[in-house]
């Protein structure tokens, strides 16, 4: 260990090419582009018929299309917001319903049965019941969000706070911490690589059904889109929504948890552990 | 507040599977103001207990200790505590690091600050405060641990063998700033260490406990000026007479965890 803070870090080029030239992207990708040519030659030999079964270029041309025409961003905006929004609620009421559970055993003992109980009622079951309450649109896929995703971050807070370093919580002993400062300073830092853990795991719920949600409850959305499609018949537009899915899912959750992870958990030392 | 510690008859019982663990028994000390004592005793002597029983971490199963006239109920403010393994918090800078007993004492956050910063001065860290207590060795980091502790001016320092994890060299230097430390703010010591000459080093008094269940066994004044040179007749004499009684304890301790061993 060192007191010398780290070099900064090297310039972007060279770090690009060598992501580039890296053995795993070049991997990566050529199993991408062998992918794209089985999927190019089913196509050709129509193994599928190609009313159901676009070919690559169709595909990406009519992402291109939706990309241009501006339906693409409408549906992935409408998406997003909703993403966002049920997440910040799943994260606003499950970080401290996760730390009291945490701290509580009765508070624990007499709801963790019943969440336990909830958890494993997939997201999309609650949708006919969102509709009913929320009618279709904004709210009762917000709604959907938040009911399957609160359940990662409420169980990972918790499971932080259980794991937490008895030590910690001497120190706030012998120093006589009020309770406010010990779950503000102490308990929730200290929990932070369970929390981040939990966010992304419920990032990636929402994620997963919000695509479903939207097929049933909305007019709008990348769900809709998919599902949409299904009526004009064209495969195509279904598979560059899946596409948009993946690439937005896989950019926003590396980038977006990547610099919480940089702006905190490296900074202080804390990288591993987490479920 | 005063820095005076009366332990009048503490006992210790744990429950465990196989009935009661009897951890101490029947501990009595006079621990004067501005005096520097080490307990010293083999592993699972019960010392850490003792001393987290003193600092109010975990109550007595019976007697008391008195801070001057007041028994000990709990933490409190004339006792701050230094962790073996430094307890700092990595989230915080070493500055807010220093702070936190402030912090939780309601002390104006430029004041935390302020007086975090002039700690971190005199165990010679200021140059680190903005920095995250990864980026420090050990024994830097046991010196912000000091430092925090001392930025509550408690009256009474207890610390849980803080030197046990450094290497010897580091070790040996934080010996001395510890005794540069005490010497400049005279507060009462009580320092868990199993390390016979790390005790002689820095005690005006060792109290020698048993193995399990620990008592005092011996209560010896070292009254040499300090700093102490190993090498020194008198030293010799005390370290050979410490070493025969802590050898009896340890053999015993070790028979202990033999017959545990088997019982299990």
């Amino acid at each position: 260990m060192s007191a010398i803070p780290r070099p900064a870090a090297a310039p972007a080029r060279p770090a690009l090419l060598r992501w580039l030239t890296h053995r795993d992207t070049l991997l990566s990708t050529g199993f991408i582009l062998a992918f794209l040519l089985v999927w190019q030659a089913v196509y050709s030999a129509e193994l599928m018929p190609r009313w159901a079964f676009p070919s690559p270029a169709r595909t990406f041309a009519s992402l291109f299309e939706m990309i241009l025409d501006g339906s693409l961003a409408k549906n992935v905006g409408a998406s997003f917001s909703r993403q966002v929004t049920g997440i910040v609620l799943a994260a606003l009421a499950g970080v401290p319903l996760g730390i009291y559970l945490g701290m509580s055993p009765y508070f624990r003992g007499a709801t963790l049965p019943f969440f336990r109980m909830l958890y494993p009622v997939p997201g999309l079951a609650w949708v006919p019941l969102a509709i009913l309450w929320f009618g279709v649109g904004f709210t009762s896929t917000v709604f959907v969000i938040f009911i399957s995703g609160i359940w990662p971050i409420m169980f990972n807070t918790m499971a932080g706070v259980q794991t937490l370093s008895g030590q910690y919580t001497d120190v706030a002993k012998v120093y006589m911490a009020p309770r406010w400062l010990y779950v503000r300073r102490i308990l929730v830092p200290g929990s932070l690589p369970f929390i981040i853990t939990g966010l992304r795991l419920t990032y990636g719920v929402g994620w997963r059904v919000i695509i479903g949600a939207e097929m049933i409850s909305s007019i709008v959305g990348i769900g809709f889109l998919i599902d949409d499609a299904r009526w004009q018949l064209r495969p195509d537009i279904m598979i560059a929504g899946m596409i948009t899915i993946a690439i937005i899912g896989l950019v926003t959750e590396n980038w977006l948890f990547d610099f919480i992870e940089r702006r905190t958990l490296d900074k202080w030392g804390m990288k591993a552990s987490g479920t | 507040m005063t820095g005076a510690v009366r332990i009048d008859r503490i006992d210790k019982r744990y429950d465990s599977e196989g009935g009661d663990v009897l951890a101490l028994q029947a501990i009595e000390a006079t621990i004067g103001e501005g005096e520097f004592v080490c307990l010293l005793g083999p592993s699972g002597c019960g010392k850490s207990t003792l001393l987290r029983i003193i600092a109010g971490l975990i109550p007595a199963s019976g007697g008391r200790v008195l801070i001057g006239s007041q028994p000990v109920q709990g933490c409190g403010p004339d006792r701050a505590f230094v962790f073996q393994d430094y307890a700092l918090f990595p989230w915080m800078t070493v500055q807010d690091n220093v702070g936190f007993g402030l912090a939780a004492r309601g002390v104006p956050f430029e004041e935390q600050r302020r007086r975090a910063l002039e700690l971190l001065r005199v165990v010679g860290l200021a140059q680190f405060a903005e920095k995250f207590p990864h980026h420090l060795s050990g024994g830097m980091k046991q010196r912000v641990s000091i430092a925090r502790a001392l930025a509550v001016e408690p009256q009474i320092l207890l610390m849980d063998e803080p030197f046990g994890a450094l290497d010897a060299q580091t070790r040996s230097v934080m010996q001395e700033e510890l005794l540069r430390i005490w010497a400049r703010f005279r507060k009462t010591v009580i320092f868990v260490t199993h390390s016979i000459s790390e005790a002689l080093l820095l005690a005006d008094t060792v109290l020698l406990m048993t193995a399990r269940p620990g008592r005092i066994k011996s209560v010896l004044r070292v009254e040499l000026p300090r700093p102490r040179d190993e090498g020194e007749p008198r030293m010799i004499e005390l370290r050979r007479r410490l070493l025969a009684e802590l050898s009896e304890e340890i053999a015993r301790s070790m028979q202990q965890e033999n017959e545990d061993a088997s019982l299990a």
